[in-house]
């Protein structure tokens, strides 16, 4: 079916996809693509193995004021780290509920952004977060915004001579806490029906930055909901707001229905789920400036 | 398609061998090793029932790929205990009735192998959460998991 390329090391693996990147599928663990080549979704000609890189591309490092995950760290690994905990705790929401405890010993950071499909549910934590990508090519390091990355549902804006190997985002202030939740049909390993994703900093009551990415908002890929955003920065935290931000957010999206759910439903979940995590948020907030 | 010449390390064993690029570990363990306690059930990650431990971590070896799991120890089922002296999870699973038609068992006990290998005292809660990506459509999971805590008590005092 297809040719597996494994690479004598990360400069050989370079070199590979700057000669046979056009033909290339790059594959981590699989969790993804393998199931996909088998529904006969992708016919890849060549995969480029980098399954055997955990030595330099799994990691999750605090460096200064930024927070650096390599590519292949896995999502248990992003669940058990303690970097990624308190105003991250947005992190361990999402990995909890990511697939199966088999799967998220598998999957890796770098393979959701890459796959970048709508359930992909990192995309919005990282949105939120203002994150970038770093990736490396023969010719070096090019820095990308997540929100730049993701063109389309699995379209990404990675050359095909570039490997994603990092992903980095900057530790939120005081003050600030980050929260995730999805709504689907079940609790264990279902893909997302909504997804949402916040990020808010309070100061003195008032709302000094927030920012909002869902996995619906104008397309079917995680998108931030900048209106939604503009109506609540400024604002004092109060239950009008929030009201008035769910308001905001229903006339922001644009409502789709498919085989999954319904707009109707998507949009009522969508504002409660707008509702709980800046509520959560907030009370976070608060009560880590109690301490 | 490339052959790959790899070293498979499995069961305390090595096999020096070829595969296809698109072979998986599991068609590799069960046909050309002969290690026939791994199972597919859905082949597409969402069953469990292929469960391998690999570097001792719970993974689906209907989605690794032969050639990626080189170099790697791999443990199934007939790594575990012997059918003169069977493993403490083993025993426990008999004890409390947590098989049934079987097809889920060997992925159970290795996933209990692995979490008792981590943390010798896990809750009601981490068990389940353990065992939640793993169908079995017999036993209703009551007593897979009154195993793993009848084992964990065991293992605990074996020291």
């Amino acid at each position: 079916m297809f040719d597996v390329y494994v690479p004598s090391s990360f400069d050989d693996a370079l070199k590979f996809l700057s000669r046979e990147g056009h033909k290339t599928t790059i594959i981590s663990h699989g969790t993804d693509l393998l199931p996909r080549i088998r529904a006969g979704e992708l016919r890849p000609e060549v995969l480029l193995d980098l399954s055997g890189f955990d030595d330099l591309l799994r990691y999750i490092r605090e460096d200064g004021e930024c927070i650096r995950i390599g590519a292949l760290t896995t999502v248990t690994d992003i669940y058990e780290s303690p970097a990624l905990n308190g105003p991250l705790e947005a992190f361990k929401h999402a990995a909890k509920k990511f697939g199966g405890p088999q799967i998220r010993n598998m999957a890796t950071i770098g393979g959701n952004v890459g796959a970048a499909s709508s359930s992909e549910d990192f995309i919005p934590i990282l949105l939120a977060l203002n994150a970038k990508a770093k990736l490396t090519s023969v010719n070096g390091d090019r820095i990308l915004s997540i929100e730049r990355l993701i063109l389309d549902k699995g379209v990404i804006a990675r050359r095909s001579n570039e490997i994603i190997t990092e992903i980095f985002f900057k530790k939120p202030p005081e003050n600030a806490w980050t929260a995730f939740d999805k709504i689907g049909r079940r609790n264990a390993m279902f893909i997302a029906l909504v997804n949402m994703a916040v990020y808010l900093h309070v100061e003195n009551g008032r709302i000094k930055d927030v920012r909002i990415a869902l996995n619906r908002v104008k397309r079917k890929i995680p998108e931030r909901a900048y209106e939604t955003e503009k109506f609540l920065k400024g604002k004092i935290f109060t239950n009008e707001v929030l009201e008035g931000a769910k308001e905001v957010l229903e006339r922001e999206l644009k409502l789709t229905s498919d085989f999954r759910a319904s707009a109707e439903y998507r949009v009522e979940v969508q504002k409660a789920l707008l509702k709980r995590l800046l509520t959560y948020c907030y009370n976070k907030i608060r009560r880590v400036k109690v301490e | 398609m490339s052959k790959h010449f790899i070293t498979l390390k499995v069961n305390g064993k090595e096999y020096n061998i070829y595969v296809n690029s698109d072979d998986r570990l599991i068609d590799v363990l069960r046909d050309k090793l002969g290690l026939k306690s791994v199972k597919e059930g859905c082949g597409t990650g969402d069953c469990g029932l292929c469960t391998v431990l690999v570097n001792g971590v719970p993974v689906l070896s209907c989605l690794t790929l032969a050639v990626q799991a080189r170099n790697k120890e791999i443990l199934t089922l007939e790594g575990l205990g012997s059918e003169e002296k069977l493993h403490p999870i083993q025993e426990a699973f008999r004890e409390a009735h947590a098989v049934q038609c079987g097809f889920c068992t060997p992925a159970m006990i290795l996933i209990a192998k692995a979490l008792l290998d981590r943390n010798q005292n896990p809750s009601y809660d981490e068990i389940r959460e353990a065992i939640s990506g793993t169908l079995c459509r017999c036993t209703g999971y009551y007593g897979v998991v009154e195993a793993i805590k009848l084992a964990s008590e065991r293992m605990k005092n074996e020291g």
